[in-house]
């Protein structure tokens, strides 16, 4: 991973982590506001159905009163207070009386218990309904569940009674407590308010009302019902509508005798709260994908800012490895980076002064030794140039009689000595002037076994160790691109080096081969092998370690593998011989 | 019907218009076409009573009275009939009555036949024909002079006037009648009219003759109006239906049947009004009613649910929807079925139902042929062989048998009853038969003293 990158991650894991605490911290807050407001507005609806049903339950008292203290509800008691009355005439009466009286419940109710009339359930008459005699003095509404033909329902119910003599007539009447009550209720924005009438043993979905009529999905209400039916206290669930969470609070509602008939359910969405949630998350999670943007184009920035010095710090150092010790970083920045573009440039600039110190004195040294050399080379037949001179001066006034022959064998000697006087001049002459090759195709092992042929003489001269020539030609190595004669003459001086590096006889073996696309040439000897020294300068021009040596041999051979593209190594174990590797290009 | 004899006082006055209103629509007056609608046909028949006549009619005994025949006789083995028609008798449009007329219009039933012979109408079968007059004096048989055109004249008090259409009919005083010209001029009959309104009308001085249910007996009466009515002629009853699994158990039909208190029904709802029904029959027709006691044990009929081995499904009782009453009265059988542990659902949709409540009228004041009626009204027929003149005790045996395993459990004997205008007086005989038809031939309105 590189440091852009892991720059880049850095910033988004931060810009993230941080974008997440702070949607975290504000959605906790939010929640926790909201809650407390909603405890706040369920309590304020607790309290107003309270008002409302001890509103509704004044209402009932005084329209029963009414009813009791009107002339018809006298009269009707009056008329069953008679021996034998017949109850018929009055069975329409508690439908009228109670629509004029605007109650949903009504019935006329005779001393012994039997129902004259009733206006919710016509067909009940004569019927028991002794739970009226049961109190003498009904003073406050209270809940009771009223049958009904077809079901039963939740009624805020009071009684009232007319004297007429010793017999009375019970008044019993009440309002319905259900969806038009639930209805008269204010609601704020995302309450609601449901009327749960406990009609039967276990939750009945069908008995559970709201403003609206049926609830939808009131099984999820189940379990909070059922709980505050057994225990009698009150409870609060939040359960998953389908609109969202809403918190209930469920309050039970007694009749007479503490009974529980049904129970209040409060609901309060939060809806509102999860959409607030979602939109903190929401804003928290565009927040956080500008902000990874933001940090990305930072990074971006900063990477620019960082890493591209410091790439090109590197790349100035990779053309530094590769031998361009003129390459420069051009970083204007201050900083660290800058200091260490500063840095780096100031290092290449002082190798390069050290390689121009470093040439010069090779310069210097390669000068001294092409001195030291020349000096040596031409001292050798200078002195007995300079004897032969000698003798023959002193011939002349000594011994001019001898002095023909002197000079006869004098003159021949400084023939000899100038021939090789002109020799040395002529090699250094050749490798001053190295001519460009001239390539052509050229068959490598046909090559290597004709420089074999012409030195077998050599290789088996008498009076010599002899040295075993042992030839390894790879018949797939083909032909090279190359200039023959050059090549001929890298040859020969190697195979020259190797004859001489075995004075006491050996093998020589040249091996062909191709390897990774390029063609392999090697030349082993037996011989003593190299100091690390003596490798290390081997190619080095006029370096030798023959007597007789001008030391332009190997640097010959080195600069003709180059010339044609190739390159040459030497591998030497003291005690165990020397080997010249060649590789050249396939042709 | 006593305080209509009362009222013969006063002078009868000639003139005015009887308003009648009912809840029946009648579409066409034609003896020879019978509507399937039982309220339609009964409503037909007492419409065609004031336009057509029969040879004969029944008195309030059943008993056969002269009518367009004046005299009959018939041989020992009553196979052979002579009537001898009412002389001076004339159609609507002045055609004279005549036996072959009477010949055209009767419809030979059974294996008689009719022909016109020696000045009068013959009729003859190979088998004795004892209930020829009750068959005589049923509206079928009325006699109508039918034109080319389609028109129908008859020979009774009224006349169709002919220019009313739709759901209301207008019948104008026939001049001629041969019982003399009726007080009335004009009598206008409302169609499809509901209770409530029909009451509404006749508070309001819109009508003068309304049908009205026992629960407004009371009320009709408290503000100074009258009642006529019949005898107890109609049956409410409760018919289980077959094949319905729910009322497959004998447990259960009589377990209801214990359940209903018709006592408080007959008391509350129907004001006394009729009479709770032990039998199929009225006891005013049948004599033997009494036998049949009605009984309410809701304990006994919890005790037959409370053995059964499975609990009774809810069970749906349907009544008619254009009757107040039959609604009334279902209402009070779900309560009461309620008490004993049974659930019933009370609609207006026969289709699904597992019992009926129904109300019915047997066509015949012949206590063998109307329970004959019955029987066949309730598909018991299969179960009861009666002979036309069966003694009272074989039709008593006869109609338990017939309700012995409660697929019937008749409830009521009901009247048929009408709210009148205090102005409406009648002279010699009440406005409504016992058998429940309409004598307005001897209706008038005192329009002085209202």
């Amino acid at each position: 991973m590189t440091f852009g990158v892991r720059l880049l991650v850095l910033v988004a894991l931060t810009v993230t982590v941080s974008v997440a605490t702070v949607t975290w911290v504000v959605s906790t807050r939010a929640r926790r506001a909201f809650e407390s407001l909603d405890d706040q507005r369920t309590e304020a609806l607790i309290s107003q159905f309270r008002r409302e049903f001890a509103s509704r339950g004044d209402e009932v008292v005084r329209r029963v009163e009414g009813i009791a203290r009107s002339e018809a509800a006298l009269r009707i008691a009056i008329e069953l207070s008679r021996p034998g009355p017949d109850y018929s005439q009055f069975v329409n009466e508690a439908a009228s009386l109670a629509q004029a009286h605007g109650l949903d419940f009504l019935e006329l109710v005779s001393h012994d218990g039997a129902i004259v009339s009733s206006a919710h359930w016509p067909a009940r008459y004569g019927y028991k309904a002794d739970w009226v005699l049961e109190q003498a003095d009904w003073n406050e509404a209270f809940l009771r569940s009223e049958e009904l033909p077809n079901e039963t329902a939740l009624a805020l119910m009071t009684v009232r009674t007319v004297s007429a003599g010793e017999k009375k007539l019970h008044i019993a009447g009440g309002k319905r407590l259900g969806q038009e009550f639930l209805n008269s209720l204010v609601l704020p924005a995302g309450m609601r308010a449901l009327l749960y009438h406990n009609k039967q043993p276990g939750f009945d979905e069908k008995s559970l009302t709201g403003a609206s009529g049926p609830v939808p999905e009131a099984g999820k209400l189940a379990p909070l019902i059922e709980r505050v039916l057994s225990k009698g206290g009150e409870s609060t669930e939040t359960v998953d509508a389908r609109e969202g969470p809403e918190t209930v609070q469920a309050i039970p509602l007694a009749g007479r005798e503490a009974k529980l008939l049904g129970v209040l359910l409060v609901g309060s969405s939060r809806r509102e709260l999860a959409s607030l949630v979602r939109r903190i998350r929401t804003a928290g999670m565009v927040a956080g994908g500008i902000g990874i943007l933001l940090g990305v184009l930072l990074s971006y920035w900063v990477t620019a800012r960082v890493t591209r010095p410091v790439a090109l710090l590197a790349q100035g150092a990779q053309k530094v490895a590769a031998g361009d010790w003129s390459a420069r970083v051009d970083v204007r920045s201050r900083d660290e980076i800058g200091e260490l573009a500063r840095a780096f440039n100031g290092m290449t600039q002082q190798l390069l002064e050290q390689r121009d110190r470093l040439v010069q004195a090779e310069r210097v040294a390669a000068w001294r030794e092409l001195a030291r050399r020349l000096a040596h080379e031409l001292k050798n037949p200078l002195f007995p140039i300079q004897i032969t001179i000698e003798n023959m001066q002193r011939a002349r006034e000594k011994a001019p009689e001898q002095f023909d022959e002197v000079f006869r064998e004098s003159t021949a000697t400084l023939l000899e000595e100038l021939a090789n006087l002109k020799a040395i001049v002529g090699r250094f002459s050749d490798f001053a002037k190295m001519p460009p090759p001239q390539f052509e195709t050229v068959d490598l092992n046909e090559t290597l076994r004709r420089a074999v042929r012409l030195f077998e003489a050599q290789l088996n001269a008498p009076g010599r160790p002899p040295i075993t020539p042992e030839v390894l030609c790879d018949d797939n190595v083909g032909s090279v691109r190359a200039d023959p004669e050059q090549l001929h003459g890298a040859l020969r001086n190697l195979m020259l080096n190797a004859i001489d590096a075995m004075p006491a006889g050996g093998t020589l073996t040249l091996r062909t081969r191709r390897q990774n696309g390029a063609v392999l040439l090697e030349i082993s000897d037996t011989g003593e092998g190299l100091t690390p020294e003596e490798r290390e300068r081997l190619f080095t021009p006029y370096y030798t370690t023959k007597q007789n040596g001008t030391g332009l041999g190997l640097a010959i051979v080195q600069s003709v593998v180059s010339d044609h593209g190739g390159r040459i190594s030497v591998e030497s174990e003291r005690g165990r011989g020397t080997t010249f590797r060649i590789e050249l290009p396939t042709g | 019907m006593a305080a209509g004899l009362a009222e013969s006082a006063t002078r009868p006055r000639y003139g005015s218009t009887l308003r009648v209103e009912m809840q029946a629509d009648v579409r066409r007056l034609d003896p020879s076409e019978r509507p399937t609608d039982a309220a339609e046909a009964a409503a037909k028949d007492k419409l065609e009573t004031l336009v057509f006549e029969r040879l004969v009619r029944l008195d309030e005994n059943g008993r056969a009275q002269p009518a367009l025949a004046l005299s009959w006789e018939h041989d020992a083995a009553a196979k052979r009939w002579v009537f001898r028609l009412r002389a001076g008798v004339k159609f609507h449009d002045g055609t004279t009555l005549s036996p072959d007329k009477v010949v055209a219009s009767l419809r030979p039933g059974g294996a008689w036949l009719a022909s016109a012979g020696e000045g009068a109408v013959v009729i003859q079968s190979d088998l004795p024909e004892p209930d020829l007059l009750p068959d005589l004096a049923h509206p079928r048989q009325s006699i109508a002079l039918r034109r080319d055109d389609g028109t129908l004249w008859g020979t009774g008090a009224f006349r169709p006037a002919g220019s009313e259409t739709g759901r209301r009919l207008a019948l104008t005083a026939n001049e001629d009648y041969w019982g003399g010209r009726p007080f009335l001029d004009r009598i206008t009959i409302e169609m499809g009219r509901a209770p409530r309104d029909q009451m509404l009308d006749l508070e309001l001085g819109k009508a003068e003759f309304i049908e009205i249910s026992p629960a407004d007996v009371r009320t009709v009466e408290q503000r100074g109006m009258k009642v006529w009515s019949s005898a107890a002629r109609d049956t409410i009853a409760l018919v289980f239906e077959r094949g319905r699994p729910a009322v497959e158990d004998p447990r259960v039909r009589q377990a209801i049947a214990f359940s209903i208190d018709c006592a408080a029904i007959h008391n509350v709802r129907l004001q006394r009004q009729g009479e709770i029904a032990g039998g199929l029959l009225p006891g005013w027709l049948s004599g033997y009613a009494f036998l049949f006691s009605k009984v309410h044990d809701p304990a006994r009929a919890r005790q037959l649910i409370a053995r059964m081995e499975h609990p009774v499904p809810a069970l749906a009782l349907s009544y008619d929807a254009l009757d107040p009453l039959a609604r009334d009265i279902a209402e009070r059988i779900a309560v009461d079925a309620r008490e004993a542990g049974i659930t019933i659902q009370v609609s207006t949709a026969p289709a699904r139902s597992d019992l009926r409540l129904v109300r019915i009228r047997p066509g015949s004041l012949q206590p063998a042929a109307a329970l004959a009626d019955l029987a066949a009204f309730f598909h018991l027929s299969e179960s009861v062989n009666l002979l036309p003149r069966s003694t009272h005790e074989a039709l008593y045996h006869a109609e338990r048998a017939l309700l012995e395993d409660f697929r019937v459990i008749p409830l009521f004997h009901l009247p048929e009853l009408y709210a009148l205008s205090p102005r409406v007086k009648t002279w010699t005989q009440p406005g409504v038969s016992k058998s429940g038809e309409w004598n307005l031939e001897d209706v008038w309105i005192d329009v002085e003293k209202p």
